[in-house]
């Protein structure tokens, strides 16, 4: 094992780790910053993976925009008490079978899969390599995305505008 | 020189959108504004239209910019815009006919409640319509083929408080709509054969590589669109009532836009129709069907627009015939030239209504409709190119296409043709006999001069360019013939000398002829030769019963066959089942009601369930 | 890098299988919401390491669509979350029940 892969396996159990607090955390603003853990070790392994550009843009997006809407969210409707009845059972035993059997098969079909074991190697991909691989093979998705957050924009604003009309409750 | 084109190709297409947008969102109550902006955005396209199509005039071949929307296994979409010879030239005739109907309709809908909702529909129009001729895949010319069809409905029925108008619209929309269903089965069928949907692709290697009766039934798939927006024989009896509309809408839809868009979609696909000659002899009874039934109907009208309207129908099916005669050129040509001096009967004839307020051209004859100057003479220069007379536009397209017609083994198709010019002449000149030599005329003095504002102005000018051009459009025959030779890999077959050439003449001078015997000779009684055969009045006047068989086969069939049968099926079976499962289904009910709750996690969780069996089976289908 | 593909992989299905479990088992909207996060995460964390096993971009450019599609979701399901907070005042997802 090389200080490389040392490095991998130390974050993976970082990013799992953390992930598996957020998901049982009942304060939900502690269960964002465990998230931010987790999406830094996704980015650090990125950056590993030879993906610089995206390990930025996870930290940028996933960290930085996505967590701070949640964080904003949380904190702007304030549940004073959250009176969640945390992993009610006939919830979570359900979820948790399907899950071992789920993560039972991903594990026998990973290790079935020829190919899978070979060591990957060390390639990084630049970020300008990266956009003219994106723009010449890609632009007209991307404009479809731009369309779509543009849509997004949209309809997010409506949502909030529809609630400032007098009448619908409290305005924060 | 490659982005410069891009850009023109862009601003050529969208801006009339962009017109669309601004005046839906912004300027509706400023119906000045919608006006010159609408106007304004089709000008720069016609600009921009003639730009590229000086630019391209001498190109060896088409221009494209595309890019892949979908591509998969075996399967490939691209969209992006495709300027070759025929995609450029019709790009221009859309453009000025879209320009020119737009300045007239500034004297025609003055002062309309709707006019900034009609200017936005317009633009609409032009948006369609350019970007469908200029599109690079089936998928894209069906994309803008649907927004033709929608705009057009919108069109139809402008004025939707009228009973009869948002009827035509929604006659229109449905019947377009039964060929569309057609295309876009024959859109899968070679998208399935072939793997790719590009005009290019259709049109080169990749169709030959398909199974013949593949390609056979596909081709008649995508005809079956054609037939529907080109108002052919099964179809095409929306077309008449489609007159509901205002006069500029009518003008438009009929040259160079809604009908001409299943003859522009014909030339598009030739090269991949004629792989198919069994489709193509399909193609050629259904456009000489159509032009001979339409004719008919045209000699027996009363309405000066519904007699435009069946002749559209009827040139529609000369063009069809000429194509799938192997006419490239002719269709085409007659295609152009029909495009100008449709517009301009239709004009005229909306000049005419507006000022005397009458469709029936008995009723404009008594009221002087010889006083309007212009308008007389555009519209006599316009029935002449109609009829084939020389040295107008439609001689020449006429022309081209009975030459096409005798290269034909079989002479029928070449004997049907003339008896269409036959009576084409002699509806036209009907018309105009009945209209400028009346019996008698009951004007009061005065009322029929020309007025002089700014309204009539804005309608005339449209009709002086129109007339021009058709006088001169006819001269232009052979550049532009060689500027379409220059796509085409297939030959351009033409006999030179023909018969059929002076056979066309001496017919069309005959159908002139008869109709100045029976209308317009001093003394005559202005009743045609039809009119004195009642069956065979009724017969036409009625549109050979079509709209009646469609309406017994709707009531028949569909109301009292199918509908029947369901009904029972209905009742007996599936009630008896229904009782029979009711009972069960409660009991499960309340056994699965647990599972029913609102709760969307119990669904997500179901989801992953799912998930986690087909992890299984794939799992144990692999070992 | 010398780990096999296969062990990314284990940490992406770990990943994803946390996901669902955060999307199924809380009773909290904006958990659900965050466990589809985890879930798209673990999907990015698969597509850059298969991307790096064959050496093709494609996989990369999937993650920025991923990125850009996760955006989108989370703004409009947080922004219909707000407005179903205030007018029930609940965050719970079994209290959605006006058409039971």
């Amino acid at each position: 094992m090389t200080f490389l892969g040392l490095l991998f396996y130390i974050l993976a159990a970082v990013t799992v780790a953390a992930t598996a607090v957020a998901i049982t955390r009942r304060n939900m603003v502690h269960a964002v910053v465990y998230l931010i853990v987790s999406f830094f070790g996704t980015a650090m392994i990125f950056y590993f993976f030879g993906a610089p550009l995206l390990a930025a843009l996870e930290v940028i997006i996933y960290a930085g925009a996505i967590m701070v809407l949640f964080l904003f969210v949380v904190m702007m409707v304030k549940v004073d008490s959250p009176g969640e009845d945390l992993l009610p059972a006939r919830q979570w035993i359900p979820a948790a079978v399907f899950g071992l059997i789920y993560l039972v098969i991903a594990f026998l079909m990973i290790f079935e899969t020829r190919g899978a074991d070979a060591p990957l190697g060390l390639l990084i991909a630049s970020p300008r390599d990266f956009a003219l691989y994106v723009l010449q093979n890609h632009w007209f998705s991307i404009e479809v995305i731009s369309l779509l957050l543009l849509l997004a924009l949209i309809g997010a604003l409506q949502l909030g505008k529809s609630q400032t009309k007098p009448g619908t409750g409290d305005e924060t | 020189m490659a982005y410069p084109t891009l850009a023109a190709l862009i601003m050529a297409t969208f801006l009339p959108f962009a017109a669309f947008l601004l005046i839906m969102i912004f300027t509706r109550m400023k119906p000045g504004l919608s006006a010159r902006l609408s106007i304004g955005s089709v000008a720069v396209s016609f600009v921009c239209s003639v730009v590229l199509l000086a630019q391209n005039w001498a190109a060896p071949g088409p221009v494209e910019y595309s890019t892949q929307f979908l591509a998969s296994s075996g399967l490939n979409v691209q969209v992006g815009f495709l300027a070759d010879q025929l995609g450029l030239l019709m790009l221009t005739i859309v453009a000025a006919i879209c320009l020119l109907v737009q300045i007239y309709s500034l004297g025609y809908m003055a002062g309309d409640p709707g006019f900034s909702r009609y200017y936005a529909f317009m633009s609409l129009f032009a948006w369609a319509m350019l970007s469908l001729s200029v599109s690079r895949s089936l998928l894209q010319i069906y994309v803008f083929w649907e927004l033709v069809g929608l705009s057009s409905y919108l069109l139809i029925g402008f004025w939707y408080e009228k009973f009869s108008a948002s009827q035509a619209g929604k006659k229109a929309f449905v019947m377009t709509r039964a060929g569309d269903v057609a295309f876009f089965l024959g859109i899968f069928v070679v998208l399935l054969n072939a793997g790719n949907l590009g005009v290019l692709e259709l049109n080169g290697p990749t169709a030959t590589r398909m199974p013949h009766e593949v390609l056979t039934l596909s081709a008649l798939l995508i005809f079956g669109g054609i037939v529907g927006k080109s108002a052919q024989f099964p179809l095409m009896t929306w077309l008449p009532d489609a007159m509901e509309g205002p006069t500029p809408v009518s003008a438009l839809l009929h040259s160079a836009t809604m009908v001409a868009a299943g003859v522009f979609l014909f030339a598009r696909l030739f090269p991949f129709f004629s792989l198919s000659p069994e489709a193509m002899g399909v193609f050629l009874a259904i456009g000489t069907i159509s032009m001979l039934l339409a004719s008919t109907m045209a000699m027996v009208s009363r309405d000066i627009k519904r007699v435009w309207a069946y002749s559209t129908i009827s040139q529609l099916g000369l063009m069809i015939m000429g194509l799938a005669a192997g006419g490239y050129f002719a269709g085409v040509f007659h295609l152009t030239t029909h495009a100008g001096f449709k517009a301009l009967l239709f004009l005229c004839s909306g000049v005419f209504i507006h000022h005397f307020g009458t469709n029936d051209f008995y009723e404009l004859g008594r009221s002087g409709s010889r006083g309007l100057k212009i308008p007389t003479i555009s519209i006599v220069i316009a029935a002449a190119a109609l009829s084939g007379v020389p040295p107008l536009s439609g001689y020449f397209s006429k022309e081209s296409i009975m030459s096409a017609l005798a290269g034909l083994s079989n002479p029928m198709w070449l004997l049907a043709g003339l008896l269409g010019v036959f009576l084409t002449a002699y509806y036209s000149f009907r018309v105009m006999f009945v209209m400028f030599f009346p019996k008698s005329v009951e004007q009061e003095s005065g009322h029929a001069h020309a007025p002089d504002h700014a309204g009539y102005r804005a309608m005339t000018g449209p009709l002086v360019f129109l007339a021009t051009v058709t006088v001169l459009l006819g001269f232009f025959e052979a550049p532009i013939k060689n500027f379409l030779a220059g796509m085409l890999v297939i030959d351009l077959h033409a006999p030179e000398t023909n018969w059929s050439h002076i056979a066309a003449l001496v017919l069309s001078i005959a159908g002139l002829a008869l109709a100045w015997f029976e209308f317009g000779r001093r003394g005559a009684e202005q009743v045609g030769f039809v009119e004195k055969i009642p069956p065979l009045y009724r017969l036409f006047a009625e549109r050979w019963y079509l709209d009646h068989i469609y309406g017994l086969f709707v009531d028949r069939v569909i109301d009292r066959g199918i509908s029947w049968l369901c009904w029972q099926n209905d009742n007996k079976v599936i009630d008896g089942a229904i009782d029979e499962l009711a009972g069960g289904t409660v009991e499960g009910g309340r056994i699965s009601a647990f599972l029913q709750t609102v709760m969307i996690q119990y669904r997500l969780l179901a989801i992953f369930a799912v998930l986690v069996f087909l992890a299984f089976y794939f799992f144990f289908e692999k070992i | 890098m010398i780990v096999p593909l296969s062990h990314a992989l284990i940490l992406s299905a770990i990943l994803f299988g946390l996901g669902v479990f955060c999307a199924v088992s809380r009773r909290n909207l904006i958990m659900m919401v965050l466990g589809i996060e985890i879930m798209l995460n673990s999907a990015s964390i698969a597509f850059v390491a298969a991307a790096l096993r064959w050496q093709n971009l494609e996989g990369q450019t999937f993650v920025l669509f991923i990125l850009a599609v996760a955006a989108t979701e989370v703004s409009v399901g947080l922004a219909i979350i707000v407005y179903a907070f205030r007018r029930t005042g609940s965050f719970d997802p079994g209290n959605y029940n006006l058409l039971k």
